[in-house]
């Protein structure tokens, strides 16, 4: 993508996008230009999809892919979950294995198991682990000493 | 995550041997006080520092073998099959030892009152850690409902 920069002296500061397909990349620009910090953009079977953040369970990585998980669908994500908790910089998602990040505000409850791990159960039912070297940050994050 | 450190090879080992010696230190105390009953029914007043050493070994070994080979039935979350296999088998290898290094004198029936006791030790240290668990769920169960209330969008 060419990317034109243009520093002006006057007049009112703007951004022109000029794309060919409106792809999630793009999207994600825009809603960052309208300071849409609290949605994600992703594809749904080819298919651009706006899902709102906070109606996400959690996001998992399947085979170098990043997917969302809500309650009523799954849509894939551009980058990375370290991309994805570097923008999103928000204390309520946590990576809670090497693959997976959780939403904490759709955690329905929790359970110690044994090997200091945790059992987080979902909204949708779904159990999700937080294995032994994620669970002791967690469980700082709970306490608010992170 | 942000500030994320990876445990080294040697920490995950020291985490791992701290709490095996942990259990060891934990059933030698369960074995040495049921020899020192024993001896004290037998009216002998005293405890063989070599039968001490035995002991401390056997555990360290045997909780090892629990760990590595056992599935760490003590600290499982819900006692099956496996975890009562473990236990009878481990408490099979107390009594086997206790009987080559004579702790009870090669003495049928301390030996199997030994048995019962080890395994009775075992449920014990079952329910125990169940127990403690089952306190961390309230705790934890209670700080995420206010993690969620003050992060509330």
């Amino acid at each position: 993508m060419k990317i034109d920069i243009k520093k002006i002296s006057q007049g009112e500061e703007s951004v022109t996008i000029r794309y060919a397909q409106m792809t999630p990349s793009i999207q994600k620009i825009i809603g960052i230009l309208r300071g849409e910090k609290t949605k994600l953009w992703g594809r749904v079977s080819d298919e651009n999809v706006c899902v709102e953040l906070d109606s996400v369970l959690y996001l998992e990585t399947v085979d170098d892919r990043v997917f969302a998980y809500t309650s009523d669908q799954v849509v894939r994500i551009d980058g990375s979950l370290s991309s994805f908790m570097d923008e999103a910089c928000d204390e309520t998602f946590f990576r809670c294995s090497k693959s997976m990040v959780i939403n904490i505000n759709r955690v329905a409850s929790l359970r110690s198991m044994s090997s200091n791990r945790i059992d987080a159960t979902m909204e949708n039912g779904e159990h999700i682990m937080i294995s032994r070297r994620y669970a002791v940050e967690f469980r700082k994050l709970l306490k608010g000493d992170r | 995550m942000k500030g994320d450190k990876k445990l080294s090879l040697w920490e995950r080992y020291l985490v791992h041997e701290i709490g095996i010696e942990f259990k060891a230190c934990l059933y030698f105390f369960a074995v040495l006080f049921f020899y020192c009953v024993v001896r004290i029914i037998g009216g002998v007043y005293s405890a063989d520092i070599l039968h001490m050493t035995q002991m401390i070994l056997a555990c360290y070994v045997i909780c090892y073998m629990q760990f590595i080979l056992f599935w760490d039935f003590d600290e499982a979350d819900t006692l099956g099959a496996r975890e009562i296999s473990g236990m009878v088998i481990c408490t099979a290898l107390y009594c086997a030892l206790s009987y080559v290094f004579g702790w009870f004198d090669r003495k049928l029936t301390p030996t199997l009152i030994f048995a019962a006791y080890i395994l009775v030790t075992y449920l014990c240290v079952f329910l125990i850690y169940k127990t403690k668990r089952h306190l961390d769920d309230k705790k934890l169960n209670e700080e995420l409902k206010i993690f969620q209330s003050e992060h509330k969008k």
